[in-house]
């Protein structure tokens, strides 16, 4: 027999023995591993001038871009056990927030594993807004806000656990009474009618759990 | 003729090669298996007493992870519930793992959550335990809530499942038989 004939006879007759071995050896696993919950979103803040002058407000907005085939839950979710969709800033010295970040209304919709129920929850692409305001405090020039956003994440089968992420909204102070260019206008120029009615609160906090 | 038997047996050799090398295992009868073993982790009931894997030797366990705050995880509990129901006499115990819980949370849920199961109403008819991370990193961590072991008499770990059962709730029993 030629060594190369000899090859293929070794691995004609490992099929054999391989392909009853299959059905006979269990799976470690009956079903994919999913991502890490950061591996599923996609994150982008914006600011709704350039500069930012002292004592002008502005808007910051964080969109998150939520891969196909996950959702989240929505700020409000359908039950009070469902853990909610959070964007929290941690304002820096001199600056405020007017009332609560304004978070988009959530969709109603049923999965396999509520087939009766519908979750509200968001899907696809999500902007959170926040109305801010830069005073006399504030330091001039770049400035960086830190939002934490917080989510818990489900595919049609597994929920990921909830995690934190932390994001920097840039922005640049100016003085008092300087021309404010509007930017990001895709972003800001729409009315935020589809968003939960904001609470009042005085200004941001902690992240919290 | 001393050709063909040094062929077969530089299959047989390849064969063993390439399960090995795949990660498939084997279960090898008369009671053997290259199956990996369950981690030696101890978890906390909730009144605080230690519960050990490796004290529940000699049972097959399906342990399953889940939480207060999942859907999935809460859709399954029915099936579980049944399959304690059902098995539990013949040498099987569910141990559910709540994680990223709190206690007094979980202890609530399980005295006053009433399940379909049957067209009954139940509560939780098997123990439950706290999860902690470390006990995570040793299963590999956990991505998928729900996530569930099925675990053999001997401490072995036969499958994973991660994901809601009910889709593959035949599967699962069939698995769970085959161990029993």
């Amino acid at each position: 027999m030629k060594p190369a004939s000899r090859f293929v006879h070794v691995f004609a007759l490992s099929a054999l023995f391989l392909i009853p071995a299959a059905p006979m050896a269990p799976a470690q696993d009956a079903a994919a591993a999913p991502p890490k919950p950061t591996d599923i979103v996609s994150t982008k803040t914006y600011v709704s001038l350039d500069p930012v002058p002292r004592g002008k407000e502005f808007e910051a907005a964080v969109v998150v871009k939520i891969n196909s085939g996950f959702h989240m839950n929505s700020h409000k979710p359908s039950d009070s056990y469902l853990i909610p969709t959070t964007v929290t800033p941690q304002l820096p010295p001199g600056f405020t927030m007017a009332g609560e970040p304004m978070y988009p209304l959530g969709k109603n919709e049923k999965f396999p594993f509520s087939p009766d129920k519908p979750l509200n929850v968001y899907t696809g692409s999500v902007t959170f807004r926040m109305k801010l305001t830069a005073d006399d405090k504030a330091a001039l020039g770049a400035a960086k806000i830190p939002v934490t956003l917080r989510f818990q994440a489900c595919n049609l089968s597994a929920c990921l656990p909830p995690v934190k992420i932390p994001l920097d909204v840039e922005l640049n102070v100016a003085a008092a009474g300087k021309t404010a260019k509007p930017v990001n206008p895709e972003i800001f120029s729409t009315k935020p009618t589809s968003y939960l009615r904001p609470r009042t609160r005085p200004s941001g906090g902690s992240p919290g759990l | 003729m001393i050709k063909v038997v040094k062929t077969i047996a530089a299959a047989a050799i390849f064969s063993a090669a390439v399960l090995a090398f795949s990660g498939c295992k084997i279960s090898v009868p008369n009671g053997g298996s290259t199956l990996k073993d369950e981690p030696d982790v101890t978890f906390k009931d909730l009144q605080g007493k230690d519960v050990s894997l490796a004290s529940l030797k000699g049972k097959v366990v399906l342990l399953n992870f889940w939480g207060t705050w999942c859907e999935p995880c809460r859709h399954e509990i029915p099936i579980l519930i049944d399959l304690q129901d059902k098995y539990s006499a013949r040498g099987f115990t569910l141990l559910g793992a709540a994680t990223m819980d709190e206690e007094k949370t979980v202890d609530q849920f399980i005295h006053t959550t009433q399940f379909n199961v049957g067209g009954q109403q139940a509560l939780m008819n098997y123990p439950i335990v706290m999860n902690t991370d470390d006990i995570a990193t040793k299963f590999g961590g956990l991505l998928g809530m729900p996530t569930s072991f099925l675990i053999t008499r001997d401490g072995k770990i036969y499958k994973r499942y991660i994901g809601a059962l009910d889709p593959i709730q035949a599967q699962l029993v069939k698995d769970l038989e085959s161990q029993l």
